[in-house]
């Protein structure tokens, strides 16, 4: 048997944090999670703590309670060090206006400590790789919403960071410029930098993000990966077909299989005279269940799936994890 | 600090195979080579500063008064110097012509209080309107940091602009006449003392610039406030001195614009002098250094406070 491959490091890892404001408002209220690298949502609503998560992971401020590592490295002991390996990119507009896309991009470069020569071929390499490589000299004022989007991701990349912070990445962008921002933003992890994405916008993430974490009014609701969390609807939905008429002449193969299935414990809902949605919750063969009925009962089996939730779905039935 | 190649071997990249070679995308290259800390990002604020001032990488019209300033600064020292090459030969005839001194050349240089009203605002006051700051700040950098990398390229161009017609009014002297070992035995004193002098303005109105700058994100606020502090406080000390029987009050302390030039005085002379409005009172000197000391540490404490804390 070969050895299991190693589990990579988390490349964000928070322990009971807290953030209390002097105001009174609880930002975060003892958050544990453990953010894998890779392309990672941040998600949660107005006001959920999305921003102060971010200023806690830069080391801008303090925790009331709890520790952060980013990188491996501790944010309380070392905020500076974490600083020059993470990558921020701001929601609301950032940019000096009066300065050419090259300046500023190799100027942030440099304030994140690489050598100014270094600092201007990495701000070419990242204003290429944003698309900007014909602008690169036009001053930021006169570019699109969409054009200063990718000027902000490519001063966030310019230091080759570990981990890059995006806040609301999309906002403000036209479908054409959401589209372009989605596709460089889900090639990140493949060249090595992780993506934390705060949005919430959860179509978003579920296009570009392998994980999600879900927070709410400063608690976790829930974390983990994507695929997973989407699959655990607990229902099956079967379509079936070739069984027994009903009085008004329809087909009664749902409903025979649904009164089958019922007498062995496990609950159905109608959908349709052909489709059924079982729970799957109560028995882990419910999928061998569902076959051999169908086999007894000598209906035709046209579908059988698992019903995946949407993030939405998740989110808008979220609870405390 | 590591070292090493710039850039680290393409990742995500892929090679295109053709009949005479291969086509590269380029994807993506890591960097591998040297990082800086919190020293070197405020180097780089400083560098940008110091560029954004003199109007560098700008258009030209951002470049005209920076130096046209310098210029204008220089013309005394240079005419100075030509009027001395001229009468060479016949001082006597010409003994009238007053010359200035060093020490009332550093006064010249309160023309830069302009300078600075003008690019303080412009150094501080659009990281914070268009909001840099957050960038700035995501970066190995702190907020005391930002501030004395503002200030030191403030101080360093007025210290700069103030030093640079002495040397050309010093070294044009020197050359002019009769001995320049002579001219540079008699004035030795002034190598140490127009630094210093400079410096003590530059410190100053770089401080007062960038305090009264860092509490607007307007630079037409920001420069009006550090002109009309200056101007308004003048105005009150002079009252003050009319006031007075002797031309002179210990309430001349409050004079923005004098206090610097009353450091200067004590640098180059021991005592102030009626520029200050304190002359002839008792204890003038420990007042004047007293009150240059108070603006500079409270302007310092103002700036660094406004930068304490940054949010995103």
């Amino acid at each position: 048997m070969l050895p299991a491959p190693p589990v990579a490091p988390p490349v964000v890892r928070v322990g009971g944090l807290t953030m209390r404001y002097p105001n009174g408002v609880t930002a975060l209220a003892g958050l544990d999670v453990a953010v894998p690298k890779g392309s990672v949502g941040l998600v949660g609503a107005n006001g959920a703590g999305k921003t102060t998560m971010f200023r806690l992971l830069l080391g801008l401020v303090a925790p009331t309670a709890g520790w952060v590592e980013v990188a491996g490295r501790s944010v309380a002991d070392d905020p500076v060090g974490v600083r020059s390996r993470v990558g921020y990119m701001p929601e609301h507009d950032c940019l000096p206006l009066d300065q050419s896309a090259a300046d500023l991009v190799a100027t942030f470069g440099e304030i994140a400590g690489l050598p100014a020569r270094a600092a201007r071929q990495r701000a070419s390499d990242m204003l290429d790789l944003v698309g900007l490589d014909e602008a690169r000299f036009r001053p930021v004022g006169g570019f699109s919403t969409g054009m200063r989007q990718r000027t902000k991701l490519a001063t966030a990349l310019v230091a080759d960071p570990e981990l890059v912070l995006l806040d609301e990445p999309t906002a403000g962008l036209d479908p054409v410029g959401r589209e372009e921002m989605l596709g460089l933003v889900g090639r990140l992890s493949g060249f090595g930098i992780s993506v934390l994405m705060a949005t919430h916008l959860l179509d978003d993430v579920q296009r570009v993000c392998e994980h999600v974490v879900m927070i709410d009014r400063g608690h976790l609701v829930l974390a983990g990966p994507i695929d997973q969390l989407t699959q655990r609807t607990g229902v099956m939905r079967v379509e079936v077909g070739g069984g027994p008429a009903d009085g008004d002449g329809r087909d009664g193969a749902a409903r025979a299989l649904g009164a089958a299935i019922g007498q062995r414990g496990v609950n159905a809902a109608l959908v349709d005279e052909q489709t059924l949605d079982i729970d799957t919750s109560r028995r882990d063969d419910t999928f061998d269940l569902v076959r051999d009925t169908v086999a007894e009962l000598g209906l035709r089996l046209y579908s059988l799936s698992t019903r995946h939730r949407s993030l939405d779905d998740l989110f808008v039935h979220r609870g405390p994890q | 600090m590591s070292t090493g190649p710039l850039v680290g071997p393409p990742a995500g990249g892929t090679a295109v195979p053709g009949a005479l070679g291969a086509v590269y995308d380029r994807g993506y290259r890591p960097y591998v080579g040297p990082r800086g800390g919190r020293r070197e990002a405020a180097l780089a604020v400083w560098r940008l500063s110091v560029r954004r001032a003199l109007g560098l990488r700008r258009s030209w019209r951002q470049k005209v008064f920076p130096w046209s300033l310098l210029a204008i600064a220089s013309v005394p020292a240079i005419i100075e110097v030509g009027v001395a090459y001229a009468i060479r030969d016949d001082p006597i005839e010409f003994a009238d012509f007053n010359f200035t001194t060093y020490r009332e050349y550093v006064g010249v240089s309160t023309a830069l209080l302009v300078f600075v009203a003008l690019s303080a605002p412009d150094a501080i006051c659009p990281d914070r309107r268009h909001r840099v700051l957050p960038l700035m700040f995501s970066r190995p950098l702190t907020g005391a940091d930002y501030v004395w990398a503002k200030l030191g390229a403030i101080f360093a161009i007025v210290f700069g602009f103030g030093f640079l017609p002495q040397v050309v009014l010093f070294v044009g002297q020197m050359l002019v006449s009769d001995g320049a070992l002579d001219y540079f035995t008699d004035n030795a004193d002034v190598i140490w003392k127009v630094p210093a002098a400079v410096a003590v303005l530059a410190a100053y109105y770089a401080a007062l610039g960038v305090a009264l700058a860092s509490l607007t994100d307007r630079r037409i606020v920001g420069g009006v406030a550090l002109i009309g502090t200056i101007l308004v406080s003048s105005g009150v000390a002079g009252a003050f001195i009319e006031a007075s029987d002797d031309e002179a009050s210990v309430m001349a302390v409050v004079n923005l614009l004098a206090l610097p030039l009353g450091v200067r005085d004590l640098i180059f002379l021991g005592h102030v002098t009626e520029d200050t409005g304190m002359q002839g009172i008792a204890g003038g000197g420990i007042l004047t250094i007293t009150g240059y000391l108070v603006v500079l540490l409270g302007s310092l404490a103002v700036a660094f406070a406004r930068y304490r804390e940054v949010d995103l």
